[in-house]
């Protein structure tokens, strides 16, 4: 009996002391800078229909969440993702409410499948934040993006991680522009995706010459994604970028990497070309936040103004969630 | 403490990549290399090698313990290990293969992948011995070939011959194991060869010394195929 009563499921386990303690701060200092920008904090539904969240991260991602059938045989699921499920209440609940919405959560969440072998944790909790409805046009469009950004900046130097941190920017429409004009098919374009994401540089040269052998501009893409870097990255994208999506999406990021340069952080931040996870799911500006001390992605984030539509009603919306677990990991070593 | 920890994985890669490196002005100090130990720094101390068991290498770095690290491909596949791939070191090569008893597929020989397609509509179920269980298993299930994966953790070979397996999914370099064994290869996976990986956060926080490490290693690596003869070299990539 006793080694029974011990056991827990794997990837669950207890936080306590110290450890606890961290947590707690940690949460109510995020939680702090997403209230002081003037978000409402919403707590949403631990358990949910499983359609909703197939709905709103895809069938794949859905997938890794726990199961089961409810009473009546509708199938349900734990929570794996936040933004899923108010981005329903925005489409419904609150749609009658002023735009745009700005709203925030400190949400646990659960997957039964990990995405990684690092990613052992079954449990997790997410601070992150949502603006929905925001008008479309170009000043705001790109002012919403910077509120992102300089909410990420000011939780950071909140939790004193300036030094451990970097935090990568990049838009999708650079890669979708390059993928429309190399008349990718859905294979082509997944594929072409997997290669840069994991910065293989020769699979992503073999994969370029092998469709560009007269378009000079789309193999001078394969060393652009290798590089991450500053100012010197839209002069070296600007010579090699022509196609007309793609050169749109590079003036959105650079109007949005000019709007960072006045916040006090601005050094924790790089344009990333090369970060091309989730781009079926982003629509514009996409985040990644990785800390020092915490072996995977602190936080991440972006534009996903196709998301809500999906719930029924079309406005824009961007957002981004930090990983307690993986912030409680980088600071567990320091004083705090 | 040094700036930037790499996994090895033991054995003849680990030789390979420090000598690829050595060509480049990074090296270890000879005693240190020849002692057992697990952990050794390099001359300046800046970089810390750790030799561990070739399947461990995507581990340590997926996890952020190591920050990079050198394995073949067949490893990495295997492992479905969420790292970042940036450089093919062009060491190790060998290819991923699909091999039978060479009586059983004479005949067909000249019809490649439905050799395997016939032997199922026999047995029900192909039998597949191998060390790359998911490796295999995805590969039979993208043709639609129904398998029963035997994991074994080395002569593979063996299975075959002895009726354990129908066919096998191994590493091949020469192919010579193969013959003196009975087998002949059917079908090519994919090819393997050394790969530089990189953690997803290290690449982005210490992205100066990943930066030039990976520029010294491409570098070295020019310079080793120019030194092969060109004919050789030909021969191989046909």
């Amino acid at each position: 009996m006793p080694e029974l009563l011990s056991k827990i499921p794997p990837g669950m386990r207890y936080h306590s002391g110290r450890e606890a303690r961290l947590r707690r701060r940690i949460e109510d200092r995020v939680m702090s800078i997403f209230n002081g920008h003037g978000y409402e904090e919403i707590v949403t539904p631990g358990l949910d229909y499983y359609a909703l969240f197939e709905r709103g991260m895809g069938a794949e991602a859905a997938s890794r969440a726990f199961r089961f059938a409810d009473a009546d045989g509708s199938l349900l699921a734990l929570r794996p993702d936040v933004t899923s499920t108010l981005a329903r209440a925005a489409a419904t609940f609150f749609s009658t409410r002023p735009r745009p919405l700005r709203l925030c959560y400190a949400a646990n969440v659960w997957r039964a499948n990990a995405r990684s072998g690092a990613e052992w944790r079954r449990e997790g909790k997410h601070l992150g934040c949502e603006l929905i409805g925001a008008p479309d046009e170009s000043p705001t469009r790109i002012e919403s993006d910077v509120e992102m950004l300089s909410m990420v900046a000011a939780i950071i130097a909140k939790l004193d991680l300036q030094d451990a941190c970097r935090i990568t920017i990049n838009n999708v429409g650079i890669f979708n522009g390059i993928a429309a004009r190399l008349n990718l098919d859905t294979e082509g374009r997944e594929q072409a995706r997997r290669l840069i994401d994991a910065r293989d540089s020769s699979g992503v040269q073999n994969f370029l010459t092998e469709r560009t052998r007269e378009d000079k501009d789309c193999a001078e893409f394969g060393r652009l994604v290798q590089m991450t870097g500053r100012d010197e990255m839209f002069t070296a994208a600007r010579r090699i970028i022509t196609n007309e999506q793609s050169v749109r999406a590079l003036g959105e990021l650079e109007a949005v990497w000019r709007g960072i340069a006045t916040l006090e952080l601005n050094h924790c931040f790089e344009i990333d070309f090369g970060d091309t996870s989730e781009l079926d799911y982003y629509t514009g500006t996409v985040i990644k936040i990785y800390i020092a001390g915490a072996g995977t992605r602190a936080g991440n984030g972006g534009r996903y103004d196709d998301l809500i539509k999906l719930f029924g009603q079309s406005e824009t919306a961007i957002g981004f969630m930090f990983d307690l677990d993986a912030l409680t990991d980088a600071l567990k070593g320091s004083n705090e | 403490m040094s700036e930037v920890t790499i996994a090895l994985a033991k054995g003849r890669m680990q030789n390979q990549t420090l000598e690829l490196l050595s060509r480049s002005g990074i090296r270890c100090d000879e005693e240190a290399l020849r002692s057992r130990r697990l952990s050794i720094e390099d001359t300046t101390g800046r970089i810390r090698f750790i030799f561990v068991k070739p399947a461990d290498v995507p581990v340590y770095v997926e996890h952020g313990t190591a920050d990079c690290g050198v394995c073949g491909a067949d490893v990495l596949m295997e492992s479905e290990a969420d790292v970042l791939q940036p450089l093919d070191l062009n060491i190790a090569c060998c290819t991923i293969a699909v091999a039978q008893p060479c009586a059983r597929s004479d005949d067909a020989m000249k019809g490649k992948i439905d050799t395997v397609a016939l032997r199922i509509n026999e047995a029900g179920m192909l039998r597949v011995a191998t060390k790359y269980p998911r490796i295999a298993r995805k590969h039979f299930l993208e043709h639609g070939i129904p398998v029963e994966i035997i994991e074994l953790s080395g002569s593979v070979e063996l299975a075959p011959v002895l009726g354990l397996a129908d066919c096998i999914v191994d590493l091949v370099e020469t192919g010579r194991t193969l013959i003196e064994n009975g087998l002949t290869i059917t079908e090519t996976i994919a090819a393997s060869s050394g790969r530089f990986i990189v953690n997803r956060v290290s690449y982005h926080l210490k992205s100066g010394i990943i930066a030039e490490l990976l520029d010294k290693l491409a570098a070295s690596i020019v310079a080793a195929d120019k030194s092969e003869t060109e004919s050789s070299h030909a021969e191989n990539y046909k």
